[in-house]
């Protein structure tokens, strides 16, 4: 049977919360044995976030968001104000080819885990640092999470309604994007490893990984002197292009009514004109208000009416349906229940569903490829914390159980 | 210094983001790229701009001349029978075939992998689809704002609770794209590697679709763990989080926890309101926005960005500017970090791009080339590398093949 891509490959994951978390996600997923160095003193913040079965966190095993994030790892737990457990986490990254951190600047080289450090101790270590700003420059010391990545990078300022403020994208995008970015480039520096022998240090800014997003917008600027307008769901070269409201959800949930709505894009006239007898409004297809890309624009006000008009009397999967089979680009704006529910989503292998030992058997979102040689695929769910302690000290640390035993009277063992 | 990945060969047939920018990760690490467009029309990008001074025109588009540095270009098309056994000796040698032709349009052209790994058994070829390459949706129309929108995050954002009636919001440019390509190099890598450890060469799919939806940070959960939607119609659970007007901008504010409230409150001077009892802590403060809001807003629109911005910081408390394009081309920290890279090509002229998403110790992130001209190494590759006599070329060319 074929090995995994990563397959004997070990990874010391300091990291936590989401964008380190999210890197070494991709590498569990191919294959590689990601072991989280965690403590119950300060445990990942994820483990202490909401949503939890019930509605109460219970334990620190229950997080919804923890669970997502750390499938296929394991959980190593320490106490690093124990210079004993210092001392545990130095056999593990000797044993390591890769070592991840997203903690602020300097926090690794205060804890005496700097890569000058890491790299005397082991000479080939891939190491990463996602950081906010990077490791070099005059804000390296500055604080970011995630939320705080997005106005900063300039997304903020080019997302948002027409003549509105400045709009969030919704959530911490800077904090996976980050972390595949920095799994895509640890894997390549793995390559460079293959062939030469050496590693090398990774130095991940997630403010500019960000911007790297939006060459559209910084060009207009260094092209043309000029801040892009903010211009809703519109698009320049399309029309109709925008979200349209539809029918809500026909029952509440939670109390509340759930608003629907849908996406349609028209890249061109034929694509308009198909969507106009879709709906059923054939004399729209010949309308001169609405014959070019140009008149669409000039007439986008009107033309969006007669669209909510037609969406907000039906159900999202019936406009979506009517219009995909006119070959128009449309698709719910699916929220978590629809996207649990989604037939596309549930004809692929896609969803996780692993009995674990405090949630019991929950649908997580899983791996977004496919590899037909070497399949990958989720085999534990996310670990409880510390499960994996005795194990790895036992086992791959070399501790005997006396010693284990020693060092958790002393407290080196969270 | 050598790129991390100047060993490979990319063949890229890609349009617009998603191949594009998942081949341009590879290339901007040394990988030697083979960009294939449609003869004459050339990649969709090419018409997208932003151009300098508004001209639209095929050389000079940003978003292509971004997406495509270090790439060498060629024209051909692969719809043809002709076009395709060019394809075919173009793919031969190489390491990776990376693509994004919609299912449809890979049935109608014969593009499967079965076929080509007759031609290179050890190719890897990443196909990276919109809803992947079997299920219900997979021959689905889709557009940018399609796919964000079906991958769960896009109705994350928008109008919030005070203005319900607003419809999501799309988050700017071509996210989803670049999440597909991003995702896609990160699975495609990984077959490399594999493949150096003596596993066969495979067929790599990426689904868009759920390359976003792996991005939902704890949304998604709150069906299956608490049976509730999110929505982008909830309070925050603490305040003042968000974006609020200065003098001379926007800027960010992050009291996540309560030490920030605390720093914040000394920087506003020890306001009397601020031991308000309804401003006691976070959720006080959440609930309370709206008076919190009457006392805030006044103060912060007399400050300036980078005054409160560095003061926060100063504290220890994330702050962050709500960034323009000058702000960000005019920082002083991007500047000592070198992150934006000067571009010269030769029909666009010199311009400043974003650089590199990582900084390697030992393998430089580096622009040898700029994006190429439509069809710019036609002769170099269809006559160098596959001999290809230039009559031949010529007669190609005119049949509109190349």
């Amino acid at each position: 049977m074929a090995k995994l891509p990563l397959a004997g490959i070990r990874v010391a994951d300091f990291s936590w919360v989401w964008a380190g978390p999210y890197c070494t996600l991709q590498l569990a997923y191919l294959g590689a044995e990601v072991i989280r160095l965690e403590s119950s003193t300060r445990p990942c913040v994820t483990r202490m976030l909401p949503p939890w079965p019930d509605g109460k966190p219970g334990s620190l095993n229950r997080s919804g968001y923890f669970n997502q994030y750390n499938q296929g790892k394991k959980s190593l737990s320490l106490n690093f104000n124990r210079p004993e457990a210092k001392e545990v986490a130095w056999r593990l990254i000797k044993s390591s080819d890769i070592v991840v951190n997203n903690f602020a600047a300097s926090v690794m080289d205060n804890l005496g885990f700097g890569y000058d450090a890491i790299r005397a101790a082991k000479p080939d270590i891939i190491m990463i640092s996602l950081l906010g700003y990077g490791d070099t420059g005059p804000y390296r010391e500055y604080l970011a999470l995630g939320p705080t990545q997005v106005p900063n990078s300039g997304l903020s300022a080019l997302t948002g309604y027409d003549g509105w403020p400045p709009m969030h994208a919704g959530f911490s995008y800077p904090d996976p994007n980050a972390g595949i970015h920095g799994a895509f480039a640890v894997m390549a520096a793995l390559h460079y490893r293959a062939k030469t022998g050496e590693g090398q240090f990774i130095d991940m800014s997630q403010w500019e990984c960000t911007m790297d997003l939006l060459a559209e917008g910084i060009l207009d600027y260094t092209m043309n002197g000029r801040e892009p307008r903010r211009i809703g769901n519109r698009d320049p070269q399309m029309s109709p292009h925008g979200i349209f409201k539809c029918l809500d959800l026909p029952e509440k949930i939670a109390n509340v009514t759930i608003d629907q709505w849908v996406a349609i894009a028209c890249a061109d006239d034929d694509e308009w004109r198909r969507f106009a007898h879709a709906i059923g409004r054939h004399q729209l297809a010949d309308d001169a208000r609405f014959a070019t890309l140009a008149s669409r624009k000039r007439n986008e006000d009107a033309l969006e009416a007669i669209i909510t008009e037609w969406t907000s009397q039906r159900r999202v999967t019936d406009v979506v349906d009517a219009l995909q089979a006119a070959g128009v680009a449309a698709g719910a704006c699916a929220d978590n229940k629809y996207l649990h529910d989604d037939p596309n989503l549930a004809a692929g292998k896609y969803w996780v569903e692993l009995e674990h030992p405090e949630v019991g058997v929950k649908r997580h979102c899983g791996i977004p490829w496919r590899m037909s040689a070497t399949p990958c695929e989720v085999k534990t769910p996310a670990p409880l914390l510390g499960q994996h302690t005795d194990e790895l000290m036992t086992g791959l640390l070399g501790y005997t159980a006396a010693e284990v035993e020693d060092l958790r009277k002393k407290g080196a063992l969270d | 210094m050598v790129g991390a990945l100047s060993d490979l060969k990319i063949v890229e047939l890609g349009e617009m983001i998603s191949a594009p920018y998942c081949a341009k990760l590879f290339a901007d690490l040394g990988a030697d790229v083979i960009k294939i467009e449609e003869p004459r029309v050339g990649d969709r990008s090419r018409t997208r701009g932003p151009f300098p001074d508004d001209e639209a025109h095929p050389e000079k588009s940003g978003l292509f001349l971004y997406l495509n540095t270090n790439k060498r270009g060629v024209t051909l098309d692969v719809a043809s029978l002709q076009g395709f056994g060019i394809f075919e000796k173009l793919i031969a040698d190489a390491d990776v075939l990376v693509h994004n032709l919609a299912p449809p349009e890979m049935d109608r052209i014969g593009l499967n992998f079965d076929r080509l790994q007759r031609i290179n058994p050890a190719l890897i070829m990443t196909s990276i689809a919109p809803y992947g390459l079997s299920g219900p949706y997979r021959n689905y129309r889709s557009e940018d704002l399609t796919l964000w929108c079906a991958g769960g995050v896009c109705v994350l954002n928008g109008g919030g609770p005070e203005h319900p009636e607003l419809p999501p919001l799309k988050t700017f440019g071509h996210q989803a794209g670049y999440q597909g390509g991003v995702h896609a190099a990160t699975a495609t890598i990984a077959a490399v590697l594999a493949r150096t450890a003596g596993e066969a060469g495979q067929h790599v799919e990426v689904s868009i679709q759920e390359s976003i939806a792996s991005q939902l940070e704890m949304t998604f959960e709150y069906w299956p763990y608490a049976k509730m939607i999110a929505s982008r119609h909830g309070q925050k659970p603490v305040h003042p989080v968000g974006m609020m007007r200065c003098k001379d901008g926007y800027i960010y504010l992050c009291c996540i926890f309560e030490h920030h409230w605390r720093s914040f409150v000394e920087i506003m001077g020890n306001p009397d309101w601020a031991d308000e009892e309804i401003f006691a802590d976070g959720p006080r403060r959440a609930q309370n926005w709206d008076a919190l809001k009457v006392f805030l807003e006044p103060w912060v629109s007399q400050q300036s960005v980078i005054d409160l911005y560095r003061k926060a910081q100063e504290r220890r408390v994330p702050f962050a500017p709500v960034s323009t394009m000058a702000d960000l081309l005019n920082s002083e920290h991007l500047q000592a970090r070198e992150f934006f890279v000067e571009i010269a090509q030769p029909v666009a002229g010199t311009h400043k791009y974003p650089g590199a998403p990582v900084k390697f110790s030992q393998t430089p992130w580096k622009i040898r080339i700029p994006a190429p001209t439509l069809g710019q190494h036609n002769a170099e590759i269809f006559g160098g590398s596959l001999g290809m006599s230039s009559a031949r070329i010529k007669e190609l060319t005119h049949k509109g093949v190349i």
